[in-house]
């Protein structure tokens, strides 16, 4: 079980790198970062329209951000394959399947007074059988050592 | 005027390369794009019939939203738009909502009780500053006077010195055109901020009304 990853996914890392800019630290004081709003653009959208919610797909919820992009390529759509998928794969919680672990712990961390930003990325889904979808509390960049984000770590795999 | 078909032929080549989706008309996502509208219809009052001039409409998102979010008012809504592009595809996508047409133009042909126009200082393509903000002053003023009642515009708030902003993007504080629009318009203007965009609306009221 788990997603089976062929070699357009060497270019995944545009998809995740949409969702960790929208989701991203806000650092409202560092100019280089001005033109994103972050976490705090995003969870004024939640909280105006309540984009994450129960029994709503993250792919619906991530087509209302914009985060799938803007052009069709076999990257995107096997992109959004993955996506429809994860509500048949297992989570690290029992009994919680990965769409609703990983929406259920947005709106968890949205409902707090300062949500975590937000940090999306692949593992290799066979070092944790049968490829968990996984979140955690965690720093998962070095070079942002102070903050810690809500981490949600999806499995794949290679073909074969 | 020249600047007017520079503004044209941008959204138009956007919307033949994006269709009627956000990206169609400049925006990033669905959820920004209509976050910018509940700022814009702050200015309006809900509890009964109104009629609504919408500025650079595009395709007619707004007429959409207050569809679906404000059905049980009546509103009479008029969106207009330079690129007739643009028209031509908001006439065809909200064919079948009752209350709801789209004129080409820079200015809206018709008075209505409000005017809203979201987005349109925000992309100054290769217009300097200083012909850019006379355009502003002359649209808030054609915006003035087709509002009985007052209008809404938005803006991208000027960056911390030394950030980096993407070229063409009109980006200033809210100050000056709140004082321009309370000085020449003699309007009360009430500043809306912080709801999680590096953006601000200003709600521009006639003080009597028209």
């Amino acid at each position: 079980m788990g997603a089976i990853v062929d070699p357009h996914e060497i270019y995944f890392g545009t998809f995740f790198e949409r969702f960790n800019m929208r989701f991203g630290p806000a650092m409202p004081d560092r100019p280089t970062a001005w033109h994103s709003g972050g976490i705090v653009e995003v969870t004024a959208l939640q909280r105006q329209f309540e984009i994450f919610r129960e029994g709503r797909p993250f792919l619906e919820s991530a087509a209302l951000l914009g985060l799938g992009g803007s052009f069709s390529s076999p990257a995107k759509d096997r992109w959004l394959e993955y996506l429809t998928r994860l509500p048949h794969m297992q989570s690290d919680q029992a009994g919680v399947n990965g769409d609703q672990r990983i929406v259920g712990a947005l709106i968890a961390n949205f409902g707090q007074d300062t949500p975590l930003p937000c940090f999306m990325r692949a593992y290799d889904g066979r070092t944790r059988e049968p490829g968990l979808v996984v979140v955690t509390e965690e720093n998962p960049l070095f070079y942002l050592e102070s903050v810690v984000f809500l981490t949600i770590s999806l499995p794949m795999r290679p073909v074969g | 005027m020249l600047i007017h078909k520079s503004i044209s032929e941008y959204y138009t080549s956007k919307v033949k390369e994006f269709g009627c989706t956000p990206l169609g008309v400049d925006w990033t996502c669905v959820a920004t794009q209509e976050m910018r509208f509940v700022q814009l219809l702050k200015l309006c009052d809900f509890g009964s019939p109104f009629t609504i001039n919408d500025l650079g409409c595009g395709y007619g998102a707004l007429a959409g939203f207050l569809n679906r979010w404000h059905g049980a008012c009546r509103v009479d809504y008029l969106g207009v738009d330079l690129s007739k592009e643009m028209v031509r595809r908001a006439r065809q996508l909200w064919r079948s909502i009752d209350g709801v047409r789209f004129a080409g133009g820079f200015r809206s042909p018709r008075v209505a009780d409000y005017s809203v126009a979201s987005g349109i200082f925000n992309v100054r393509l290769e217009e300097p500053n200083d012909r850019w903000s006379s355009f502003i002053r002359s649209t808030l003023h054609g915006l003035a006077a087709t509002s009985n009642r007052g209008f809404a515009v938005n803006f991208v708030d000027r960056p911390p010195s030394g950030a980096w902003v993407p070229p063409g993007l009109y980006t200033t504080p809210p100050e000056p055109w709140i004082e321009y629009c309370s000085e020449h318009m003699g309007a009360e203007v009430e500043l809306v901020k912080d709801y999680g965009m590096r953006e601000f609306t200003l709600l521009v009221r006639h003080r009597h009304g028209r």
